[in-house]
Parts: C-alpha cells; structure tokens; sequence
C-alpha cells in the first residue's frame, strides 16, 4: 500500500521506477528540449520576432515626435505618407494618432509605438484574413521600435486590446500597405473628408448630435442650446470631470463674442467639422492636456460644428452657434 | 462549525475518519468548513456575474453596456479568480496539513484573524468595484498602473493579500511541529505537495504586496509616479503566481481524490516529489509569459524564462500527467479491479461525482489548459495569443475546467467526510460534473477559435459593430453563438453544484461512514499483470485478467482499518506474490497509451500554431 496520504516507509528514494514510467520521463524532456530549441532557432531563421530596440521617452516628448512625424509626411486622402521608413503611433484613450498611413510593400518599416496616457494594445490584423494579426503591446514611458515589412498590399486594421477604459472598444485605426507609393502621393489632395451633410437648417444642427452623424451620439447633449448672445466673453470646458463632452455642447452667441476652450482632462483637441462659408476658424488640432486653453472670436454668423478626434466615436461633439 | 456538521468528537477532540483513515480534529475542521463555505459563496457570486458577461459578449444578446460591463466583469474576475479560489485553497492547506498529519490546528486564532482580514478585503473589493466613478475605471483583473482605479480597490487587495499570508501560518506550525517531533519520518505526498503551495503562494503574495503597496500609494497621492513596466512585471508575479497556486493545490487534490475514490496508490514517490520540487524552482518564472509582447523587458529576459524556467515547470506537469493516472492503474491492477489495457478505467466509479469531476478536471486541464499555455509561452506564438479571447481560453482551460472542476470533486467529499452529510438530489450530483465540463470545455474551444483565427479581442463589450468605423469582426458571430449557448448551460452545471452543495449541507441525511464507493482495500483474487519492468521477459500482454466483481472482502467493514495492508493479513486470505510487488513491476500500459495521445494532440497544435504565426508579415 502506496497511499498519498500516509507517510511512505524505508528507502523510498531508491526504489525502482516504472519501465513506462521512465521512458515517458525521457520523452517529456526531449520534448522540452525541442520546445525551446524552436523557440530560440526561430530568432534565427523565422521572420516574425518581436524583438526592437526599446528607449525611455516621457509620454509629452513622445506626443511630441508622433506631432513631429505628422509636420513632416505627406498628407493623403488615404492616409499620412511617411516622410522615410519611421511611422509614429501614438495611442491615447481612445485613438491612435499618427494613423492612419499609407507604407508600400517590400520595404521595411520601423513602427514607433507609445502611448500619451495609460497602457494600451497595437493589435493589428489583415482586413480581409482576420486571421493574420498579432498584437504588441504598448506602455506610457516607452518607445517600441519594431521593424516591420509587408508582402501583401490590403488594409490593415488596428484595434487597442489593452483595456484602457470606457471606450476601450471604439479605439481603432488602420493603415494600408500599397505596392506603389507613388501613386498615393500624386493623387495627393488636402480636402478635409466632409462629404454629406451639407444642410446646417434644423434645430438639431442636422443630426450632428447623434450617430447619424460621423462619430457616436453625445450623451450630454439635450435637444437645448445654452444661449449665451448678451456675454462678451464665454467658455467652453473639453472634457469637463474626465466625460468626453463639451461644456455646453451647443452654445449660441452673437457675432464678435469671444469663445474660450478650457482642457479639463487630457488628451483632447477641436478638429472642425464644418462652419459657414468665408469663416476660418482652424480650431485646435494638436491634442492637448489639462490646463491648456485657446480662444477664437467668432465673426461670421452660422453654424461651427466642431469635435475631438480621439473622441468622436465617443460622441464628444459640440456646436457654436452665431448669430 | 455552522452547526451544520454530523460528527462526535471525542474528549479530545478527535474524530477518525471511517473512510480514509484519517484522525481528524475537531480545530481543524471548523477551520475547514469555514474557508470551503466561504470558497462556495465566492463561486456563486462569481457565477452570477458570469451570466452577465457571457450575455454581453455574445451579441445577439448585448445584455450590458460598456461602463456596466467592466464592472461585471471585474467582479466576476475577482470572485472567480481568487476569491473562490484562495478561499478553497487555504481550506485545501489545511487539509493537506492538519487532517492528514492527524494533529491539532495550531494558532487558530491566528486563522481565525486570518478569514476575518481575507473577508474583509473581499468586501471591500467588492463594494468599491461595483461603486466604480469617473474618473476611476473599473481594475478587471490586472488593474494595470496608470489607469486608475477606486484607492478602496488597492486598499482591499492588500488587506485580502495580508490575510491570505497570515492563514498560511497555522498550516507551516503545523509542518514544523510534525519534523520536531518525527524528525526523520517523510510527509506524506499530499502534506508534501500542500507544503511546495504554500511557498510558492507565499511568494505570489509577498510579491502581490510588493505591487499593491506601491499602487495604493500612487492612487492616494503619496507617490507621484508609477512605472507601466514595473507595474507589470511585478503585478504578474502575484497575477500569475496566484494561479500556480490553484495548479499545485489541484494536483495535489487529485492525488487526494484519486486516492480516496478511485483507490489510486503512489506510482513513485521519487518522481512525484521531483516533480514537486521542478514546480517549487520553476513555475513562478512561467509568469513571465504575459511580458513576452512587451517593450519593457529585454530579449533574453525573455527567451530565459521561456526556456530554463517555463520548461522546467512543463516538465512537472508532464510527470504528473504520467504519475497520476499511472497510480490509479496500479492501485486498481492490485486489488484486480479491471483487466486489460484500459479495463482499470471502465470499472472506475464513473457515477461518483467525486470521481468524475476529479478525472474530467485531469484530462481537460492537460490537453485544453496546460497544452494552451505552452503555445502562449513560447515567445513568437504569444502575438497571436496576446490579449485576445484565446488567453481568456486559456485560463478559463486552466481554472474553469482545470481547478475549479477539481475543487468541484473535493468539495462533493468535503461535503461527506467533514460535515458528514450524505448528498441529496443524487441524480444532479451525478450527471452535474458531466454538464459543467462538457459546456465548459466548448466554451473553450470557441473562446480559442475566436481569438487565434478571429483575432477577436479580449475585453471588449462588443466587437460585431466598432463605432466610427465600418470595419467589426461580424464574420465571427456564428462561433459567438454557439459560445453564447454553451456558456449558459456551463453556468448552468455550476449553480447544480452550488445548489446540490447547498442543499446537503442543510437537508443532506447523516453520512453514515460507509466506504466510498471504491475503498483502497484487500486485493480481488486474480493475478495482475505484471510489467516487464526492469530486465525482467514477461510480457506485458500476457493474461488479462479481470477480477470477479470487484473482489472486495470482509475488511471493508473494518472502516477506517481498510486502507491499510495488514488488515488484509489478519483476515488469514494468504497475500499473492504480488501484495508487497513494487509499483513498477505493475502495468502502466493504459496510462503509456493515454499519455502518448496526449503527446500526439499536443505536437499537432503546438506545429498549427506556428504554421500560422509563419503565415504573417515580417516582424523584427
């Protein structure tokens, strides 16, 4: 009686081991021996390693090289072109900036990947093999350089898969891998991409509340505009208590009122979406932390639709109305 | 305890257990009852909060919005992942020390301080997950630094960690007041295999506080900075490490149960206890695994790791892939319980819900959880595993399946042997092992599929529709559905354990100490094969031969007494040759067979993962 629950008796040690029982014993270490000797091979002769050089970079001087990298390549209406084989992604909740790019077949890129704020996933996958993908990870503080090179031209969807907070699920980007850049870059056009929606009529600003629109529905925006036309001076908060909202989302004010905007949680800008004809407002496309603030005075009379890029799916939308 | 228990205890507070021999005290029983109790609400909260998340995940319902979603999530996470499991685990210590030493539990009102500090954290945990308020993020498992989460959060997790640390005190008294006074007497295998848990969930804890002191500090304000890669490598340490502990107490559970219920001896002592010792060395670098996509560590950190560290854990578990159904085919070749290559296994008592929990957690554990992990272990593979479903998989494999089925086993006989009660809605508890494993185990593989050729995320209350874009994983949505099915009927089989459990402990009849179904007892009266171990010729196919029915005699009644040979001696029946015949004379051939299949599944996955990973673009 050899029971698991009673002290064994004598020289246990040395008793005899099982005929099978030994063989299996070898086999299992050959196997661990091959196991690693695969692994360790691979770094060799494989083509997918994810080993790249890694540098300690604050998360505002990596905001500042992707800012760098964006002045540098060539816009697109497909995406930025890079100016050489570095491409900058900069994750923040909840986009990738930098993305998206347009990079040709054959030549090997160095992908840079940090983040603005928190911790964050580079999962990228064929658009249409979703089975190719694979995900790298990315941290606040570090710079990833991996080298990449692509065989087959398509669009390359990303998609965080590092939980980073509510809207963790609408952070996504993509970028395209063509076998001719040059083709891109002569089709070369800045026109922002505002088709649709050229009816500013309605109370509701034509839908642009909700997710008819481009982007999701703003949850803080209620049907009223906050009527601010006998105030010289009005601000709006970006991001008031860590929402992705603008502090009123529609505000209406007379012609010549200045419109302050106030960050009150990171990683926000003001992209234009539309505004009336011969206005040129520029907003704020840089993205911004806490603390920032600019100012526009409105002139001409019409409707400003504005939002924040890393947040638009989010909803975070907002209006200026003049009149 | 509870007043929920059947037993007398002697003046001294002893009691021997009729069926496996065991003198039980009565301070370490109560202290059992308690933290299994505790273990079996954990599960129940965690598995109504699994409705939820598995609802949400599968589309075609869409049950939780995102904010809703972390919340339920986490708290599933938590109840699931360590509180139903280190409840049952400081349980399993005590157990595995106390009750199987036969001594007193010392310091109990160490342990006592101990459940109420574990408690308390656990509320806390609770509580401040489901109050969770901008500009906190619900912590999920991970609660990876910088995102922040309540401060009562951390705060929790530290007291419950404590109070984890502190129950292990009474179990170590325990072992050294056993080696002071038999300083030369070898623990048994179980005592030895809870002693290696207890260490290495020593070290899983010192490292959960090395992590969550810090954190706490970060939230409250003390600390203005807190490193991502710090973070993550020393949040592995218990994020991991919390879960070796749940490997080492099942495997140490299934030497337990497979003893108790199936008559399972010790194939060898030397390769079992080696194979503890490779665990105690190796296994809490295996937690390396989860930086293998990671900036933040070094190439050799990693390929080290993968290597030395995880294969010397790989190897352990192979072993005991080996050694425990091996033992149970020689314990039951001795008694000449089935014949044949594989008839030890038809006469198991597969109706006992002990039993087959205990053997659906062996098989499932080895080929979906443990082959899993190898494959995400290896450095090149784990960008295709990271983050996404198929780690979820992964570890649902593991504990789901693995561990939780294992304590399911346990908890079925904690049930009989220490609060005496015999198991009421019979039938329940006999298909309900068969249900929960088999729903889980879809689950699983979908989980699997979903991430490795979907690429579906983790963590993502909805993947068919992404907004402000137009691309989604919408192709995915039939295997969504068949996960979506299998996970109601998984949940399903767990609350029939909660309430089969449950309804024992309150209604259950008195256990009236009569023998498990198959008792370790005298032998049947055919010769078993023996093996052609060592130089020996006989063959191994020579004569099978099996026992008439069972061939249990007289000694049975002899209770507590029967696991022991000498009472086969006393009833006068002259022992065969073989009685005193040393394991490895005995056949192993079924369990060879089993494992070489086992081996074969695991080569065919492990060389489709890399052919996949080959079929990718080039990185690095």
């Amino acid at each position: 009686m050899k029971s698991p629950i009673e002290s064994p008796e004598g020289d246990w040690w040395s008793e005899q081991v099982n005929r099978r029982e030994t063989i299996w014993l070898g086999i299992s270490g050959l196997w661990a021996m091959t196991l690693f000797g695969w692994m360790a091979g691979w770094t060799e002769f494989g083509e997918q390693n994810q080993v790249g050089e890694t540098l300690e970079v604050p998360t505002g001087r990596y905001q500042e090289k992707v800012a760098a990298f964006k002045e540098s390549a060539t816009e697109t209406d497909r995406g930025l072109v890079p100016p050489d084989t570095d491409v900058y992604v900069g994750a923040m909740r909840y986009a990738f900036d930098g993305l998206p790019a347009v990079v040709e077949t054959g030549t090997e890129y160095t992908f840079h990947l940090g983040t603005y704020d928190v911790q964050h996933g580079f999962s990228v996958r064929q658009e249409d093999t979703l089975s190719k993908q694979l995900s790298l990870q990315m941290l606040p503080g570090y710079e990833w350089l991996m080298p990449m090179e692509f065989d087959e031209p398509g669009t390359y969807h990303v998609v965080c898969n590092e939980f980073c907070g509510t809207g963790h699920r609408t952070m996504h980007a993509k970028f395209e891998v063509v076998e001719d850049l040059s083709a891109v870059e002569s089709g070369d056009s800045d026109g922002g991409e505002s088709g649709g929606e050229s009816d500013s009529a309605g109370g509701d600003y034509g839908g642009w509340f909700t997710d008819d629109a481009s982007g999701g529905e703003a949850s803080n925006y209620d049907g009223s505009t906050t009527d601010a036309t006998d105030s010289d001076a009005v601000t709006v908060t970006v991001g008031p208590g860590g929402e992705f909202t603008f502090d009123p989302p529609a505000l209406r004010v007379s012609s010549g009122t200045t419109v302050t905007f106030d960050w009150a949680s990171d990683t926000h800008n003001v992209f234009v979406e539309r505004q009336p004809e011969g206005a040129n407002w520029n907003g704020h496309e840089s993205i911004e932390n806490t603390g920032f603030s600019f100012e526009h005075t409105f002139e001409t009379p019409g409707v400003y639709a504005y939002y924040c890029d890393p947040h638009l799916s989010l909803g975070m939308k907002g209006v200026v109305e003049v009149v | 305890m509870f007043g929920l228990g059947t037993f007398e205890y002697d003046s001294d507070g002893f009691r021997d257990c009729s069926v496996t021999g065991l003198r039980i005290h009565r301070s370490a029983e109560d202290m059992v009852k308690l933290f299994g109790v505790t273990a079996i609400l954990a599960l129940a909260v965690g598995g109504v909060f699994a409705i939820f998340v598995a609802l949400t995940r599968w589309e075609l319902v869409g049950l939780l919005g995102p904010a809703d979603f972390y919340t339920y999530l986490s708290i599933h996470a938590w109840n699931l992942l360590i509180f139903w499991m280190v409840f049952m685990e400081i349980a399993i210590l005590y157990v595995g020390g106390p009750f199987v030493l036969g001594r007193k539990l010392p310091l109990k009102n160490v342990a006592k301080a101990a459940y109420a500090l574990m408690i308390g954290g656990a509320l806390v945990i609770n509580v401040s997950i489901w109050l969770t308020d901008q500009p906190d993020q619900a912590p999920l498992l991970t609660s990876y630094a910088p995102l922040p989460s309540s401060s009562w959060f951390y705060l929790g997790v530290v007291v419950f960690l404590v109070g984890a640390l502190v129950a292990a005190i009474p179990f170590l008294t325990t072992i050294w007041k056993q080696k002071r006074e038999y300083p030369r007497k070898t623990l048994p295998l179980v005592t030895f295999g809870a002693f290696v848990t207890s260490i290495v969930a020593a070290e899983a804890i010192v490292g959960g506080l090395i992590t969550y002191v810090p954190t706490y500090l970060w939230r409250i304000g003390v600390l203005a900075h807190i490193d991502a890669v710090w973070y993550r490598q020393m949040y592995w340490i218990i994020g991991h490490g919390s879960q070796q502990i749940n490997l080492l107490a099942m495997i140490s559970i299934w030497y337990f149960m497979t003893h108790v219920v199936g008559g399972a001896e010790v194939a060898s002592e030397k390769v079992s206890r080696t194979a503890f010792v490779l665990y105690l060395f190796f296994i809490n670098m295996g937690a390396a695994h989860h930086l293998m996509s990671d900036p933040g560590v070094s190439t050799a950190w990693r390929v080290w790791n993968t290597s030395y560290a995880a294969y010397g854990a790989v190897v352990a578990s192979m072993i005991h892939a080996f050694a425990i159904p091996a033992g149970l085919e020689v314990g039951r070749r001795k008694r000449g319980e089935g014949g044949g290559t594989f008839g030890w296994l038809w006469s198991a008592p597969w109706k006992d819900p002990g039993f087959s929990s205990t053997v659906l957690s062996i098989i499932l554990f080895g080929f979906l959880g443990g082959t899993t992990g190898v494959m995400m272990g290896q450095m090149q593979l784990n960008m295709t595993w990271h983050n996404t479903l198929a780690t979820v998989g992964h570890f649902h494999a593991t504990v789901a399946l693995g561990t939780t089925l294992a304590f399911m086993g346990l908890g079925y006989y904690v049930l009989r042997l220490v609060f005496g009660r015999e198991w009421i809605l019979k039938p329940v508890a006999m298909v309900q092992p068969y249900i929960y494993a088999g729903a889980m185990s879809i689950v699983v593989l979908m989980m699997m599929y979903l991430g490795i050729l979907y690429g579906i995320p983790r963590r993502h209350p909805s993947v068919t529709d992404i907004p402000g874009t137009d691309f989604d994983f919408a192709a995915a949505e039939p295997l969504f559905i068949i996960f979506g099915i299998a996970a109601l009927l998984a949940i399903l089989g767990g609350a029939l354990f909660v309430v089969a459990a449950v309804g024992t402990l309150l209604a259950g009849g008195k256990y009236d100490g009569a023998l498990p179904v198959e008792a370790p007892t005298a032998f049947g009266g055919e010769t078993p094969v023996p093996d052609g171990g060592g130089d020996r010729a006989s063959p191994d196919g020579g004569g099978d031969t099996t026992a008439p029915d069972g061939g249990v005699d007289a000694t049975a009644s002899g209770g507590g007494e029967a696991v022991d040979t000498e009472a086969a001696d006393a009833e006068g029946s002259s022992p065969p040759w073989y009685e005193d015949a040393a394991h490895h004379a005995l056949s192993m051939r079924g369990t060879f067979l089993m494992t070489l299949v086992f081996l074969g599944a695991f080569v065919v996955l492990w060389a489709l993962n890399w052919y996949l990973l080959s079929q990718l673009w080039q990185v690095g």
